[in-house]
């Protein structure tokens, strides 16, 4: 390569213009060059033996000799879980479910009660004459009885005479 | 991620990881535990995987952090062993041309360490790794012109040095 090249080539290295193939013929350039170079191109050529020098790097050494690679380890250990451990939480859940709904029965209960010993009438004369006619029949049906009753005395009454316990 | 997942996916990019992180050191045991330990982080964040663009990029700058790490917390001094640029002396070259070479690499070794870090960074991923600018931008999550910027002052400040060396006629 011409040497107007290279400088032409090393103008647009140091203004950071150069591609990455024009890098690498500057690095060819100087690495392969042998004799005395133009004192403005000698500028640059220790950079350059530098880089070529550096390139060299030592072989790969094989990695983790010393320890495990995390990657070969087992990520995550199987969990073994006895049969129990599976129907314990199900019977749980439903002793749970029971008990709720034990308690929500309960309350329901003596919402109930509390209800039936509450006022529940609107009008108070309406009321007072339902209550009047439940007591009249209430005593209608008793008075009734009674007369029953009284029949069943006579006869016993009847019955000692004739025994003659009297 | 699966562990096959991960194998074919990230470690085809330890071989240049470890160029990376050996010319960050310029120790080849560093460089083998930074990428170790790279490696290791990257797996323990491997959940994050799927919401990246560039897996590459994304190991290079985890890489990039643990040799950080590891140079800030050890105090580390990269040795300054360019010899190893010499140490393969070129059948052509006398001892004494190989003695003066050494010392030249020496000095330009030196002028990269003593850039600032992010300049030094963006050289190296560029004149020795090979990178692109988009490559370099996304590993170091920053902008394509500050890339070209950092670039830009690197070179010019290893430029002005390598002019100083001849200048004092030190070549």
């Amino acid at each position: 390569m011409e040497y107007n090249d290279i400088r032409a080539l090393l103008n647009k290295y140091w203004a950071c213009e150069s591609t990455e193939e024009e890098e690498a013929e500057l690095r060819v350039f100087y690495a392969g060059h042998e004799g005395k170079l133009p004192a403005d191109l000698q500028e640059a050529a220790p950079l350059f033996q530098y880089f070529n020098d550096c390139s060299a790097v030592p072989d790969m050494p094989e990695l983790f000799t010393d320890k495990p690679a995390p990657w070969d380890e087992p990520q995550h250990p199987a969990i073994v879980r006895s049969l129990w451990q599976g129907w314990m939480k199900y019977a749980a859940a439903v002793l749970v479910a029971a008990g709720l709904l034990y308690s929500a029965d309960s309350f329901r209960d003596k919402k109930t009660d509390a209800m039936a010993f509450a006022d529940t009438y609107s009008d108070p004369k309406l009321a007072y004459e339902q209550t009047q006619r439940a007591l009249q029949l209430l005593s209608k049906n008793l008075n009734r009885g009674k007369n029953e009753m009284q029949k069943i005395a006579y006869f016993n009454e009847a019955t000692s005479i004739v025994e003659g316990k009297n | 991620m699966t562990s096959s997942a991960f194998q074919s996916l990230i470690l085809p990019f330890r071989q240049k990881l470890y160029c990376f992180a050996f010319r960050l050191l310029g120790n080849e045991e560093d460089a083998k535990d930074v990428v170790q330990d790279a490696f290791i982080r990257v797996w323990n964040n491997r959940e994050k995987m799927p919401e990246l663009q560039s897996l590459e990029a994304w190991c290079m700058r985890i890489t990039r952090n643990v040799a950080l790490d590891r140079l800030k917390s050890r105090k580390y001094r990269i040795t300054d062993d360019l010899d190893r640029a010499g140490e393969v002396p070129s059948v052509h070259q006398s001892p004494h041309q190989h003695a003066e070479k050494s010392d030249v690499m020496r000095r330009v070794h030196a002028a990269i360490a003593r850039l600032p870090e992010k300049y030094r960074t963006v050289l190296q991923l560029r004149d020795m790794d090979g990178l692109s600018y988009q490559e370099i931008a996304d590993m170091l999550e920053i902008g394509l012109a500050e890339v070209k910027i950092n670039l830009h002052r690197a070179r010019k400040t290893v430029r002005e040095q390598l002019q100083n060396l001849q200048v004092y006629g030190i070549q």
